[in-house]
């Protein structure tokens, strides 16, 4: 009797629920009232679940923290990627992160609606949070390197800006009505452009040196 | 070439970089009082240099249709005092270029396909910028290929673009809002043409097919199916700009053909074919020293009506400039004269209008021309100089002119004085219904 039920049931992975997680969202526009309710629904058992994930938080965490590494390991496989600069490598990297969005639009459009203005930290996007951190602050380790970053007091803090910069170009890119989400991509290149601008050398740093200099011989 | 730090974002700031301009040039004035008030014999020269400096750097920054205005307003060298002529004839060849991950996406996009992918090679920097795109070389099975890119969002920011520069074109070139509206009208409908890169290609084969018998002159071949809505594929054309060309010292035996290459071409568009490329702007010839002519770039082409056609190429005879009673209704026609002119005004323009046909149609009263003859070139600048001062034209209610004419005229501007620069005689052939 066992033998036969299991022969006939799918095995249920990590990218298994995660699917019917997602479907569920889009034609409910909620998530689903248990995991008892959940797995019923998929035939599978509530251990099954929890062999994965502890709760629906951990999976839609782990559904972005996901995209997060696919989107990082397309593009290290172009071959261009390794030749590129910093600012090229994250101009790369939020291109190739809209681009994956895209097949997920409605889903992420649910998830962002529902986000509150102030909030630059939620729950679901934790974990992807925390690969993004990781993300910029090599980034930045290595534009130092090529100097395209400026080492400054508080340029081991510069991944926070990025990272309001990056839930502005998701937000710009799930109201963006223009053909093939142009204005996106112009959204991306601009600002990605600016940001790189203020953390390289620039007049500011130039100012300091010589305001820390006029006070040091005032004395 | 050095990529552009920081674009001007939306339309605040690209105002801004307006006003400055704006605000600058003002400076320039008291500057320029303020020398004259020391010097007399200060000659507006400085005036314009400083101005056409100040003009070109914030133009330059803007990229998209404000540069594009920028090279229209360089065409007409009627518009535009000597000194703004080289500074904008620079804005051709150096725009800022976009990063190259926007490239690869804009390619995965259009053929799932990264460059690398689709080519051989593919050059990781712009080799050259075009007003609303930037162009990458590229090799595939050995040929050489230009790939031209066009910027995001180019078409949406046309409109924006062009309602900022209007109020600043006005005061710059001394035109009245009329003249400008019916000039930025037929303005805008070619750039948002011009961001037509499937229109773009259909039109370049079709032109290039139809005039690839004209001796010494070549065309790229067109990829349709490595082209887009945003990319276009074509062979790489080698040869230099009329600039560099010149610095080459080549014979006069390859600049005649080059002259007499570019004569024929518009000729044959013009008179047969009835549809021109628009745009005879430098970067667009390659010329090389065995007297051939490269010709690419066909964003802007101009569809000539048939009745508009007749009109503007009868002025052409001399016989009828001197024939006031057949001149006159062609005027009207040409939506130079208007029912509510008075009697006066009516004089007032046909003088002016017969002394200005007289003037560029001279190369077609004889069977040929020299370009080469500079005093020919200053007397028509000191014939626009003098027209654009006349205050009842200024001050006119309607427009002069059709606006048809903006392109044609620019055409001709543009042919007649690559002709010049080239310091050639040409054979002026017309069509025969002129003879």
């Amino acid at each position: 009797m066992e033998k036969k039920v299991k022969s006939q049931k799918k095995a249920v992975t990590k990218d298994f629920l995660i699917k019917h997680f997602i479907q569920h969202v889009l034609e409910t526009g909620t998530e689903p009232v248990s995991v008892f309710a959940f797995t019923k629904s998929l035939k599978c058992t509530e251990k099954e679940f929890y062999g994965f994930f502890n709760s629906f938080k951990a999976l839609q965490k782990s559904i972005w923290a996901g995209w997060f590494e696919e989107t990082i390991s397309s593009m290290e496989n172009e071959e261009a990627y390794q030749n590129y600069s910093v600012r090229e490598k994250l101009l790369s990297f939020y291109f190739s992160w809209i681009e994956l969005l895209k097949d997920n639009k409605s889903f992420v459009q649910i998830k962002l609606e529902k986000l509150e203005k102030a909030d630059m930290n939620p729950d679901f996007l934790g974990q992807l949070k925390e690969h993004h951190t990781m993300y910029i602050s090599d980034l930045m380790t290595e534009g130092k390197d090529t100097e395209e970053v400026m080492e400054r007091p508080f340029s081991d803090r510069y991944h926070k800006g990025f990272w309001v910069l990056f839930l502005m170009i998701m937000k710009f890119w799930s109201q963006d009505e223009s053909e093939g989400y142009e204005k996106t991509d112009a959204f991306i290149e601009k600002s990605v452009n600016l940001a790189f601008d203020l953390v390289a050398r620039g007049p500011l740093d130039s100012m300091m040196d010589f305001a820390k200099f006029m006070l040091q011989n005032r004395m | 070439m050095k990529e552009q730090t920081r674009i001007p974002v939306g339309k605040v700031s690209r105002a801004a970089r307006f006003v400055k301009t704006g605000a600058k040039v003002g400076g320039n004035y008291v500057k320029h009082y303020g020398r004259k008030m020391l010097d007399p014999s200060t000659s507006r020269e400085q005036l314009d240099q400083d101005n056409a400096a100040d003009i070109y750097d914030s133009l330059s920054e803007l990229k998209g249709s404000a540069l594009k205005v920028a090279q229209m307003l360089a065409m007409d060298k009627n518009l535009l005092p000597t000194a703004y002529q080289d500074k904008f004839a620079m804005s051709q060849y150096s725009a800022p270029p976009l990063s190259f991950p926007l490239v690869v996406k804009t390619f995965k996009q259009h053929f799932g396909k990264s460059p690398d992918d689709l080519f051989d090679s593919f050059t990781k920097n712009a080799v050259n910028a075009a007003s609303i795109g930037q162009v990458h070389q590229a090799t595939l099975n050995g040929e050489k290929l230009a790939v031209k890119i066009q910027y995001p969002g180019v078409a949406e920011s046309v409109k924006s673009d062009l309602k900022l520069v209007k109020p600043f074109a006005m005061r710059l070139f001394g035109l009245n809002e009329k003249e400008l509206d019916q000039y930025m009208g037929e303005v805008e409908g070619k750039l948002l043409e011009e961001t037509d890169y499937e229109l773009e290609v259909k039109r370049s084969v079709n032109i290039t097919d139809e005039c690839c018998d004209i001796p010494n002159l070549f065309f790229p071949k067109y990829y349709k199916e490595m082209s887009s809505s945003r990319v276009i594929t074509m062979d790489w054309l080698d040869g230099f700009h009329i600039k560099e060309f010149l610095s080459k010292n080549p014979s006069e035996e390859a600049r005649t053909a080059i002259g007499q290459a570019l004569w024929d071409f518009y000729h044959h568009q013009i008179h047969n074919l009835k549809v021109v490329h628009a745009d005879p702007h430098p970067g667009n010839f390659l010329m090389r020293l065995d007297g051939t002519l490269g010709v690419i770039d066909f964003g802007c082409v101009k569809e000539i009506p048939e009745d508009f056609y007749d009109a503007y190429f009868k002025l052409m005879s001399a016989d009828l400039i001197i024939n006031d009673e057949e001149l006159v209704p062609v005027l009207f026609n040409l939506q130079f004269l208007y029912d509510d002119d008075t009697e006066k005004e009516k004089a007032l323009y046909v003088s002016i209008f017969k002394e200005m046909t007289m003037m560029l149609g001279k190369p077609f009263h004889s069977d040929s021309f020299d370009f080469a003859d500079n005093t020919y070139f200053e007397q028509i600048y000191k014939l626009s100089e003098r027209i654009s001062k006349i205050k009842e034209l200024r001050n006119s209610k309607h427009p002069r002119g059709s606006k048809h004419g903006l392109y044609i005229n620019r055409t001709y501007f543009g042919l007649y004085q690559l002709l010049n620069m080239l310091q050639v005689k040409i054979n002026t052939t017309k069509p025969d219904w002129l003879h």
